[in-house]
């Protein structure tokens, strides 16, 4: 889109927030408008330059800037922001998709006050756009019991199945934030037991109970699911089938072969995770060193085998 | 005058007139823009300009008049001011929290769309909104970059039907190749964005992943006129699938699993397509795959709380994978 579409598009915003917010700081009007300091008073210098022919002094927009506060004297009816564009109402809602499985009703009633509110003629428009991007994700139906715990600030318990193979756990947590990862959903969660801020997939917890015990407000520490691509002490080899997507995937952290395959380090501090990761390769990767981790690829091989 | 100024100048004129505004009295309130020029040279600009008014949803009308009014421009007010929408704070929290972690990823079509409806939605909300416990990280690859880009156009070529010419890299081929889309739609998986659309060299639906596209030009000739029409019958998810197996290669087969451990108790939510069964202690998932391949050694990966048994082919085949797996590894445990 044109550079004029979008700063008119940011512009009619402009006025009727200042309006609805008098005297709003400089900084919080750019923080809400998402915009730069320098960006929103460049804004603000062309709004006074706006106003209706025959420009009489009355005519314009009064708008100004006082002790870095920002009011409206005059807005020349610009009291409200227009109406969601159908391609605004879109992107939303494509958006409100990737939360389905966490959103219980509020989602599909959202949506249909949102629809309600788009003029008669950008309702065609905005369902063939909204065909137009689908971020739905899996999950569980445990996603909403835990945005609800989240929001709730209750606690959960639940059987994890962990890093170590072969092992379930009984965990009883405070839940913190939901997050995404490559399709994936994962809890990040204070574990009261263990006293450290924990992440859990959520594909691998059973037995999930909203507990209703209450806990006070903690401040999430910023939490971030282990990047396999971190190097490591592992190194593994791939055939040259493999190669391509493990190019694509490290860049230029694989080391080429001569066979034309490759090789990458990985970090090896779950167990559980590498020799699923080098099993689901169904026989094209391997495990060169160290010894610990040949062993457990090899255990597991054996496993799979076994009647 | 700036073109920018210029519009908003137009939108407060209209804004505040009591009856419609005719071309005559437009020229004359825009000396300088409409009123200057040939006849033919001050229409095109208007009718630019009234364009770009009505690409931002402002309701601009021309009425022709009557006996009590006289033909000219008309801004319908109660159709241009966005209504409370009255979302409760749940519903507010939910789209929110969606539209932030969809902006915090990075990579979203029609980002600049989103950011506008976000703060369009907050307008009548609570300044205080809680912040949003939900967040969403892509990067399945390492050369993304362009992803966030390609995405958008890819959203404004979508949504205006245009046809883009891209240049693809596919790890299966050992060169890129120059195609020509009509961009149907994007769809995330597993982090993945992938763009379907009708491929003009292969006269086919075809799917391709957003990152592994290396150019991209959208045709930008007649800007307002549509290359394509999507078919009615079209849906992303037949081309997209939540999961590998599930793209459209072999015929269907049902493969039947029995889950142990404590696979067992998250059956549903680790394969949500399948249909579980529990008996007796025995729990058995049925799935449709017509991509055997990735199924197989996902679930290798799974054992040992699954075992393949049926058809024969696939247990089979799982056994010769795991053999291989074991041999590449001999002498280690």
């Amino acid at each position: 889109m044109s550079d004029v579409h979008e700063r008119l598009r940011r512009l009619l915003l402009v006025v009727p927030y200042v309006s609805r917010h008098p005297g709003i700081g400089v900084d919080a009007l750019a923080r809400a408008l998402g915009l730069s300091r320098e960006e929103l008073l460049r804004d603000l210098d062309l709004l006074t330059l706006v106003g209706r022919p025959p420009f009489q002094p009355d005519d314009f927009i009064d708008l100004h800037v006082e002790n870095d506060k920002v009011t409206v004297e005059l807005d020349q009816r610009f009291t409200k922001p227009p109406r969601l564009t159908p391609a605004e109402a879109a992107a939303l809602a494509a958006a409100g998709e990737l939360l389905r499985p966490a959103a219980g009703g509020a989602l599909a009633t959202a949506l249909a006050k949102l629809e309600k509110v788009l003029p008669a003629t950008a309702r065609l428009r905005y369902h063939a756009l909204e065909r137009t991007v689908d971020m739905r994700t899996t999950g569980s139906a445990d996603l909403g019991e835990i945005a609800r715990a989240i929001a709730e600030r209750s606690e959960l318990t639940f059987d994890y199945a962990g890093k170590v193979r072969d092992a379930v756990e009984a965990r009883r947590v405070e839940p913190l934030e939901l997050f995404s990862h490559r399709g994936q959903w994962y809890l990040s969660a204070w574990d009261a037991v263990r006293t450290d801020q924990r992440l859990f997939r959520i594909d691998r917890m059973a037995h999930l109970v909203v507990t209703g015990r209450k806990f006070p407000p903690r401040v999430a520490a910023p939490s971030h699911v282990p990047d396999p691509a971190e190097r490591g002490e592992v190194r593994v080899r791939f055939s040259a089938v493999a190669a391509p997507y493990l190019r694509e995937r490290f860049g230029s952290e694989v080391r080429e072969l001569a066979d034309g395959g490759v090789e990458v380090r990985v970090a090896g501090d779950a167990e559980r995770w590498l020799t699923q990761w080098v099993l689901s390769f169904g026989g094209e990767a391997e495990v060169v060193e160290p010894a610990w981790a040949r062993a457990a690829v090899a255990r597991a091989a054996e496993q799979a085998l076994a009647e | 005058m700036d073109r920018t100024e210029r519009l908003l100048d137009l939108v407060a004129l209209l804004l505040d007139a009591q009856e419609p505004v005719s071309w005559a009295e437009l020229k004359e309130a825009f000396p300088e823009d409409y009123g200057a020029g040939t006849d033919e040279a001050t229409e095109r600009k208007f009718e630019r300009d009234k364009a770009e008014l009505l690409e931002l949803g402002i309701p601009l009308t021309y009425v022709q008049g009557d006996e009590d009014r006289k033909d000219g421009y008309l801004l319908d007010r109660d159709a241009y001011y966005l209504p409370d929408v009255g979302f409760t704070p749940e519903e507010m929290a939910v789209l929110y929290a969606a539209g932030s972690a969809a902006l915090a990823s990075g990579a979203f079509p029609g980002r600049q769309d989103l950011q506008h409806a976000l703060r369009k939605i907050a307008f009548f909300a609570d300044p205080d909104l809680p912040a949003p416990r939900v967040r969403m990280e892509l990067g399945a690859v390492r050369e993304a970059r362009h992803v966030p880009q390609h995405l958008e156009s890819l959203w404004t070529a979508a949504s205006t039907r245009k046809s883009v010419t891209l240049v693809y890299a596919s790890p299966r081929s050992p060169r890129p190749t120059q195609r020509t889309v009509d961009p149907y739609g994007l769809a995330l998986r597993r982090g993945i964005w992938s763009l379907v659309g009708f491929c003009h060299e292969r006269q086919a639906l075809r799917t391709f992943h957003v990152h592994r596209i290396r150019d991209l030009k959208m045709n930008t000739s007649k800007p307002r006129t549509a290359d394509f029409q999507v078919p009615a019958d079209f849906r992303l998810d037949d081309h997209v699938p939540h999961a590998p197996w599930q793209f459209r290669i072999e015929r269907p087969t049902e493969v039947t699993l029995r889950l142990s451990g404590g696979l067992a108790d998250r059956a549903e939510a680790h394969f949500p397509e399948a249909r579980v069964t529990r008996e007796g202690g025995r729990t058995t998932a049925t799935l449709t795959v017509t991509n055997l391949d990735p199924l197989l050694r996902h679930l290798l990966a799974l054992s040992p709380d699954v075992r393949v048994l049926g058809p024969e082919a696939a247990v089979a085949r799982i056994r010769e994978m795991a053999q291989a797996v074991r041999a590449r590894h001999k002498g280690a445990a």
